[in-house]
């Protein structure tokens, strides 16, 4: 092992044995009152969460609303504002149980009627998650009774516990939105929850202010009086704010900081596979199937095993993360498949399989094709790969290590705005890295990688553009299947035949840091309420 | 200078703006992007984004874009933002007050600097001074915005704890009156600094290499013989160098636009440039449009009121 490489390993541990999960710290006895001071990276435009998946939104509005069931810290579904669920017809009916005496923060009364309109009216139609995975399986939405909720499914439908949290399906108040555009109600700006914090005011490109709701459903909580979120699109100032006292919470530390921070007694860090925009993400490397050059299954192999994940861990993660040893999130313990053969890294290996394919190293270029179908002979091995400006050192590192076993690669770097359409809309790329987040269920985030009928314009669908009927056949039996150990049997075939097939390469799970002010204590790293149970020494 | 000049320049600038207009329209629309994503969040089907597409009107014709676009902007309507959802004349109406206040501060600060910087640097021409003076321009100029930004906050900020590290106003506190006007002006140190060091440079070269000629004058040799005082020589010679640095600063009013995008982003001032930065991002079409039509505006009042400027300063300029 080279000295260098030793010493970034080093760093790596003592930054992972800081920052290993935990509860966020613990206060003995909760202090009421004080203002927590959030600093969020960027305007939300609106505080509806219930009408956008954007990630801006909703870490901004999550605290003013609740979903029907919250999660604990292992991603389980606890209750919220049902206080109770049946699951009937082997997963094709759910009932929930409303809490009782829940008021929206101007007093009127909650009911199963806003559950209703809240799917029917407005997540249904504009909430792109809840949308692509409910519309088609959802037959209805019946309330028996001012405190049940029914929901009936065209056939068993196993995710739905895991898709009505607060980041899912936050629930909206029917007598504000009914007969309005969700999308351009005043209210949007204004909004009327039933979550733990009030909305008082909102100065754009400055702050939004939230007050404490004392007549939260949830005895004794919050125990803030007040949160303040203000908007820091830098993320070096964000830290410098914190170090000023200026700000309490930090929803992200970026790499190069969290050393400094952690030195510092006067603040707390964590890690979370969490994130309002999306969690438990997988940077992921798509390789174009629709292209001849990369149908070829020895050569998408020979680059995974070019490939050395460690270093992306280490040199761009700064530790936060760990290299991926299955397509699915090891965050989602009951679907991850722990021992799959990953292709590791192997420089001569990806050599011989490159050989084998008829890629030859003639001289010190590029690799160059000799006898391949559909492949004129001479041409040179030359691949794109497309990412988002902010993932530009991943580019540099697979430029680096793909270009040691003779393939050319040429970065080809996008905004988001022009990245979607590139990839999944003109399928314009040879490959590129995306990071794809699984969310709190498989169905949610990692079907729309591999199922055929994926393969489509929307954004961060299939990008591979991978097609195989037993891995449809095998989604759509997970889908239907409510008893956990036999998903997890599906799931597991399902990582198998993508780790032997490689239309994707896992490059690294993701974590973000988060970082307080040591005298506040008791987030929530896991949702979207993060500071529910918060409170702060003065 | 008469009303019908007014009128003239005012009439001559309305073609450049137009042309302004519809060009930045098709730059915006023709970059490569679709702003459905940045609306929607991921995860949608297809449906869902055309639906988008359909409701902000993106599925039509370019042509046909722009028509709708110029029909309802000589109407005075600048369109919705896509992102805000509300009128874009609002929402830049909310954020222009601070923009407003950051640049004229940096402009008043660097001007106010920068002439006095110029003359002590033209008083001392050719000794330490004058050449510490210069160097520190020079540096002001060279310097990376966000370089002396950073630098500002962990010296000035972090360092001394007198000045916050970001916002406008104080998160914790939410104060009225003077004491308001006390905790912005407290906020507003940093970045207009740093936004005012850049502008400072140019001025005080330019100020140093006027004067220097202007105080070299047979006229001032004159003034000097009879016995006026170094002071009033100054200020006699300084008028006379007025209209060059005027001409200068009106024509820096879009690059502190510029400016502002990246010190308003690092010191989190709710401003239009923090605005702008995060427009192009979400390909916030309406509201792109709409400031850039701000910042050319901007720029033509600004040459036109230095041309009035300067005819207060020099009688003998003569506007038709």
């Amino acid at each position: 092992m080279r000295r260098g490489h030793r010493s970034w390993l080093v760093m790596l541990a003592l930054v992972a044995s800081w920052l290993a999960p935990g509860p966020m710290s613990a206060q003995d006895t909760p202090i009421r009152g004080g203002t927590l001071v959030v600093a969020i990276p960027s305007d939300p435009g609106h505080l509806n969460p219930a009408i956008t998946t954007s990630g801006a939104t909703h870490t901004a509005a999550e605290l003013l609303y609740n979903g029907l069931l919250g999660r604990d810290e292992r991603g389980n579904p606890v209750p919220e504002l049902a206080e109770s669920w049946q699951i009937e017809q082997g997963g094709a009916v759910y009932r929930f149980r409303l809490q009782p005496g829940v008021k929206w923060h101007d007093g009127t009364p909650f009911g199963s009627a806003d559950v209703k309109f809240s799917f029917d009216e407005v997540l249904l139609k504009f909430h792109a998650r809840t949308k692509a995975s409910m519309e088609g399986p959802l037959a209805g939405i019946e309330t028996p009774d001012d405190r049940t909720v029914v929901f009936r499914f065209k056939q068993p439908y196993a995710p739905l516990l895991f898709q009505l949290d607060a980041t899912e399906a936050p629930i909206v108040a029917k007598h504000i939105y009914l007969g309005t555009d969700p999308q351009t109600n005043p209210a949007n700006l204004n909004p009327v929850g039933t979550g733990p914090f009030k909305f008082v005011s909102y100065k754009k490109g400055a702050e939004i202010r939230l007050a404490k709701n004392p007549g939260y459903f949830k005895k004794n909580l919050p125990y803030l009086d007040e949160v303040v979120m203000r908007i820091i699109p830098d993320a070096a100032t964000q830290v410098l704010a914190l170090e000023n006292g200026e700000v309490d919470f930090l929803w992200a530390v970026p790499g190069p900081q969290q050393a400094r921070l952690h030195a510092d007694p006067r603040f707390k860090l964590a890690q979370t596979a969490y994130n309002p925009g999306g969690s438990n993400c997988i940077m992921t490397v798509s390789f174009n199937l629709d292209r001849p050059v990369l149908k070829e299954p020895r050569l998408r192999r020979a680059l995974a095993h070019a490939t050395d994940r460690q270093q992306f861990l280490t040199q761009v993660l700064f530790g936060e993360g760990k290299v991926a040893t299955a397509p699915i999130s090891s965050e989602i313990p009951w679907a991850h498949a722990a021992g799959l053969p990953m292709p590791r890294l192997d420089r001569a290996e990806a050599e011989r399989l490159l050989d084998a394919a008829g890629w030859k190293k003639e001289g010190d270029g590029p690799r160059v094709a000799r006898g391949i179908a559909g492949v004129s002979d001479g041409t040179k091995l030359a691949i794109d790969f497309v990412h988002f400006p902010t993932f530009s050192k991943y580019g540099e590192l697979i430029r680096q290590q793909w270009g040691a076993v003779g393939v050319a690669v040429t970065l080809k770097p996008l905004e988001p705005a022009a990245f979607a359409p590139a990839i999944f809309k003109d399928r314009n790329f040879d490959t590129n890295v995306i990071s794809y987040c699984n969310g709190p269920d498989p169905e949610i985030g990692v079907r729309r990688m591999y199922h055929s009928s994926q393969i489509s314009p929307a954004p961060f669908t299939n990008a591979a553009a991978f097609r195989n009927a037993q891995v449809d056949a095998l989604f759509d039996e997970a889908a239907r299947t409510v008893d956990r150990d036999k998903r997890s049997k599906l799931y597991r075939q399902i990582q198998e035949v993508a780790v032997q097939q490689l239309p994707y390469f896992w490059l690294v799970e993701t974590l973000t840091t988060r970082a307080w002010q040591a005298r506040c204590a008791d987030f929530k790293s896991w949702v979207g309420l993060f500071a529910e149970a918060a409170s702060c020494k003065r | 200078m008469s009303t019908r000049y007014l009128l003239k320049r005012l009439a001559q600038a309305l073609p450049a703006v137009g042309a302004i207009l519809v060009l930045t329209f098709f730059l915006v629309h023709l970059a490569p992007g679709d702003p459905s994503v940045a609306l929607g969040g991921e995860h949608g089907d297809p449906g869902y984004y055309a639906l988008i597409r359909a409701k902000f009107g993106l599925d039509r014709p370019l042509s046909m874009q722009l028509l709708i676009y110029a029909r309802n902007v000589l109407g005075g309507d600048l369109g919705t933002s896509f992102v805000h959802g509300r009128p874009v004349v609002h929402v830049i109406a909310e954020r222009l007050p601070a923009t407003l206040l950051l640049m004229s501060t940096a402009l008043v600060v660097s001007t106010f600097v920068g002439v006095s910087h110029g003359t002590i640097a033209a008083w001392h021409a050719r000794r330490p001074t004058d050449l510490l003076l210069r160097s520190v321009a020079l540096a002001g100029q060279a310097a990376p915005s966000f370089w002396l930004a950073q630098g500002a906050i962990l010296t000035l900020a972090i360092g001394t704890g007198l000045f916050p590290v970001q916002g406008m106003t104080d998160a914790r506190r939410v104060s009225t009156g003077l004491a308001y006007v006390a905790d912005v002006a407290r906020h507003l140190v940093l970045p207009a600094l740093v936004l005012a060091v850049g502008e400072l440079a140019l001025t005080t070269r330019l100020v140093r290499a006027a004067l220097i000629e202007a105080l070299g004058t047979d006229y001032v040799r004159t003034a000097r013989a009879k016995g006026l005082p170094e002071l009033t020589v100054t200020r006699h010679a300084l008028r006379n160098t007025m209209l060059p640095i005027v001409t200068l600063i009106g024509s820096r009013v879009g690059m502190l636009c510029a400016g502002a995008v990246l010190v308003e982003s690092v010191f989190a001032w709710p401003g239009v440039g923090h605005l702008l930065l995060a427009s192009v991002l979400a390909r916030d079409y309406p509201m792109l449009l709409g400031l850039f039509l701000l910042v050319s505006v901007s720029v033509v009042l600004a040459n036109l009121l230095t041309d009035l400027a300067c005819g207060w300063l020099d009688p003998r300029l003569r506007y038709e």
